[in-house]
């Protein structure tokens, strides 16, 4: 911790010796706020979009298009444990089933990336890494040594995480748009990122961040609540808090449906 | 339109489930089946999680089960007592069987219990109802007399204790086989989502020689039961059921299921068997293809044991 603080001054102090200019007109920040602090999931809900937008204080960019700024976003699921397995050809008998299967302990369940450009182009890759962006970057960490669930070495469990990475981008859970950031004026940007029908129930967190010349100058965070709201939150918590109630309910419904039809559909002579 | 589905967490076509719902109830009808050994697999085919599947699977039965109960009892097809023996073992196979599931979700064993469970029982009963509906369809057709009961012949099932009249279906017979033909198909209807039509018709037609006449309404009878207790352990137990879900397949089922049983009385007893043997193969088919073929993607996602 004290290390890391250090570090950080150290980076300041350097940055800030660097760049006379900036402190001339004040440091460059970057300000940003979520079109929709809270997104209900209802019984119609097919997916939604939230609008990002901000602004750079102290922008030294002559025009929308001078491009001299990168602005990333990215929008980050809840931090879940998560299973992956793999399947394999079983004893050679032509049977393909789930043979290993890993855990991670920790792994967003969404993430979306929207930037001014691909996120290589903006920064190196030790930037990224340390800030976390980008699929190959994001932080996946396997569970702990003497499970079964543990990979057996560094080969499998990047092999693992490359396969759980392939499977969200498959159901549109992990996305990036390259072009997704787009400077409106000297100073004010703005981003979409569209949640899919699929998206997992949890508090989003977006990060905005703010790049010159593959520094990093600023950064600002926020929370999205994600939630169920009304007669799904009902279903979902009956069914999570009050199991036998909710099956019972269900058994009655589905009764009354059977029965309701059969007496609808009596014909005379029956 | 979609809706979207508090338990199994995604947005679905209303009419996809609701035509789905519509054609598994008028086989149900049909066949005097629960029509949840097709229903399972399309739902997981569908991208239903699999454990949603089962448990969602077994609501529906109570539906698609009710109503054809009612309108087998109406003319009389129910035994009730032989029902009730059977209910009773089927209880009992019901509480295994959720709790099986709960430990196989947790070895991360469950979907391939499934696929294998499926293909064995659906390729083994298809094969043995096709054989034999096709046997008899043949004497049938060349004039000679059939009949499925056979008086004269004696096997183990007569040797056993607790012997209990059935009056309805005629029969003087221990009371254990038929409690354990319910136990299993008990525990087959939690583990796999289904009324166990499939099982219990040919089991109570071949081992109790009951007449074809009194079977379907006998098996949709403790079918709605076993069911309804399963939706409720699975609930509890899985946290597996989803109300939406099941309300689409029902609104779609009920309806279907009516037009199924009025079309059932126009077919014979062998030609009936004959096209759900067919039915039967015809899933198992897919379902053994899928296990075996090469999938484009070795990997996939589990569940992590406790979390859904």
């Amino acid at each position: 911790m004290l290390q890391r603080s250090t570090f950080c001054l150290a980076a300041f102090v350097m940055s800030a010796l660097a760049m006379p200019a900036a402190s001339q007109s004040g440091k460059e920040t970057v300000e940003a706020d979520v079109s929709s602090r809270s997104v209900a999931i209802t019984s119609d809900f097919t997916g939604t979009e939230i609008l990002i937008f901000g602004t750079v204080e102290n922008s030294r960019q002559s025009s929308a298009e001078a491009g001299t700024y990168d602005v990333v976003v990215a929008v980050e699921g809840t931090q879940v444990p998560q299973n992956v397995r793999r399947k394999s050809n079983f004893a050679g008998l032509g049977l393909w089933i789930n043979t290993r299967e890993i855990r991670f302990a920790s792994f967003p369940s969404y993430y979306a990336i929207a930037s001014t450009r691909p996120i290589e182009e903006i920064a190196d890759r030790a930037t990224l890494d340390k800030l976390e962006i980008g699929f190959a970057h994001v932080r996946l960490v396997p569970s702990g040594s003497g499970t079964r669930f543990a990979p057996a070495g560094v080969k499998e469990a990047s092999e693992f995480r490359n396969a759980a990475i392939r499977l969200k981008q498959r159901d549109r859970l992990y996305v990036t748009k390259d072009q997704g950031v787009a400077f409106i004026g000297r100073s004010l940007f703005r981003a979409t990122i569209s949640l899919p029908p699929n998206v997992p129930v949890g508090p989003l967190t977006t990060r905005v961040y703010l790049f010159r010349e593959g520094q990093i100058l600023s950064q600002y965070k926020s929370e999205v609540t994600l939630e169920r709201a009304g007669l799904e939150r009902f279903l979902y918590d009956s069914a999570n808090k009050r199991p036998v109630l909710y099956g019972i309910s269900t058994v009655l419904l589905a009764a009354a449906a059977g029965l309701a039809a059969a007496f609808t559909f009596r014909r005379p002579g029956h | 339109m979609h809706v979207y589905l508090p338990i199994a967490e995604m947005s679905v076509n209303i009419f996809v489930y609701l035509g789905l719902g519509a054609a598994i109830g008028f086989l149900s009808g049909l066949f005097g089946v629960g029509g949840g050994f097709l229903l399972t697999p399309l739902l997981i085919f569908l991208g239903i999680p699999p454990v949603v599947a089962v448990g969602t699977g077994t609501a529906n039965v109570v539906a698609t089960s009710v109503s054809g109960a009612v309108a087998q009892y109406r003319r009389n097809n129910v035994d009730v007592k032989m029902g009730v023996v059977m209910l009773a073992g089927g209880l009992i196979g019901s509480s295994i069987g959720v709790e099986s599931v709960r430990l196989l979700r947790k070895a991360g064993l469950f979907e391939l219990v499934i696929s294998l469970s499926y293909v064995t029982f659906l390729g083994v009963i298809g094969a043995l109802m096709m054989v034999e509906s096709l046997s008899t369809y043949r004497k049938a057709s060349a004039g000679i007399a059939v009949s499925s009961r056979k008086p004269g012949q004696h096997s183990w099932v007569d040797g056993l204790p607790f012997k209990m009249r059935f009056h309805r279906s005629k029969l003087y017979i221990s009371a254990i086989p038929p409690a354990m033909i319910g136990m299993f198909v008990g525990f087959m209807a939690a583990v796999m989502g289904i009324g166990g039509g499939f099982v219990i018709i040919p089991a109570m037609i071949y081992l109790l020689r009951m007449s074809t006449s009194v079977v379907i309404g006998t098996s949709l009878f403790q079918i709605v039961f076993v069911a309804a207790f399963t939706t409720i352990l699975h609930s509890v137990q899985n946290k597996s059921v989803d109300v939406v879900l099941a309300a689409l397949l029902m609104i779609g089922g009920v309806v279907g299921a009516q037009f199924g049983t009025v079309s059932g009385q126009r077919l014979k007893g062998e030609q009936l068997r004959l096209l759900l043997a067919g039915l039967i193969l015809i899933v198992c088919i897919r379902l053994a293809f899928d296990l075996v073929s090469a999938p484009d993607e070795l990997f996939s996602f589990g569940t992590v044991s406790g979390a859904k």
